[in-house]
């Protein structure tokens, strides 16, 4: 399985579309937005940041190990850093496979995953009060 | 031994840095130093990294070179 693992501080520009082979009959995308509200408080944007070289060791082995159990093709994985204001993407995530089950399995496993170990986090900046 | 501890996110604002050369020995575990450096900081509320890995608090931390706090994570 191609694996791609990216963290960036720009605004994330969706990769071109490339097939590692004419077996791929499913994609799969899925975009984490910043929404407006957080908890009920009004956000202007939340701030990211990460244990990259951890965050790129985890994301492999969970990948790896959910290829096992749902064969894919390739993985994008793309998640950004700093500051991202509200309507903007915090994180992209694609997959490839033969089928759409395998694909849409993988992906909602890897989101749970990603939620549950990768050390990444997300922060509502401080209110002035503070 | 020099080891870099880490920090992140709410656990680097209580401790006031992200990044501290420290000096260990290798039978040390990653809550004695802790305890050593942050006493008021509770473990059971974050977890802790050795070299890149999740690690147990209470296994000595060998030949590490690098401990990395971790609060509670929140990506997407």
């Amino acid at each position: 399985m191609e694996t791609h693992i990216a963290f960036t501080h720009a605004p994330i520009v969706l990769p071109l579309l490339a097939l590692p082979s004419r077996e791929v009959g499913a994609c799969v995308e899925f975009s984490g937005i910043v929404r407006e509200t957080e908890n009920d408080r009004a956000l202007a944007g939340l701030h990211y940041e990460a244990y990259e070289s951890m965050a790129r060791i985890q994301l492999a082995r969970i990948f790896a190990e959910l290829h096992a159990a749902h064969p894919c093709a390739a993985v994008t994985f793309i998640h950004r850093l700093g500051w991202v204001p509200v309507g903007e993407a915090s994180l992209f995530v694609r997959v490839l496979a033969a089928h759409r089950g395998e694909a849409l399995r993988f992906l909602a496993e890897a989101l749970d995953r990603m939620k549950a170990d990768v050390p990444i986090w997300k922060r509502a900046p401080r209110p002035s009060s503070w | 031994m020099p080891v870099k501890l880490l920090a992140f996110a709410q656990t680097r604002d209580l401790l006031g840095f992200h990044e501290r050369a420290i000096d260990c020995a290798p039978g040390e575990s990653p809550r004695a130093i802790l305890a050593r450096l942050a006493p008021t900081l509770d473990p059971a509320a974050l977890r802790v990294a050795v070299d890149g890995e999740y690690a147990d608090w209470d296994a000595p931390i060998g030949t590490a070179s690098e401990i990395a706090l971790i609060p509670p994570v929140s990506g997407g």
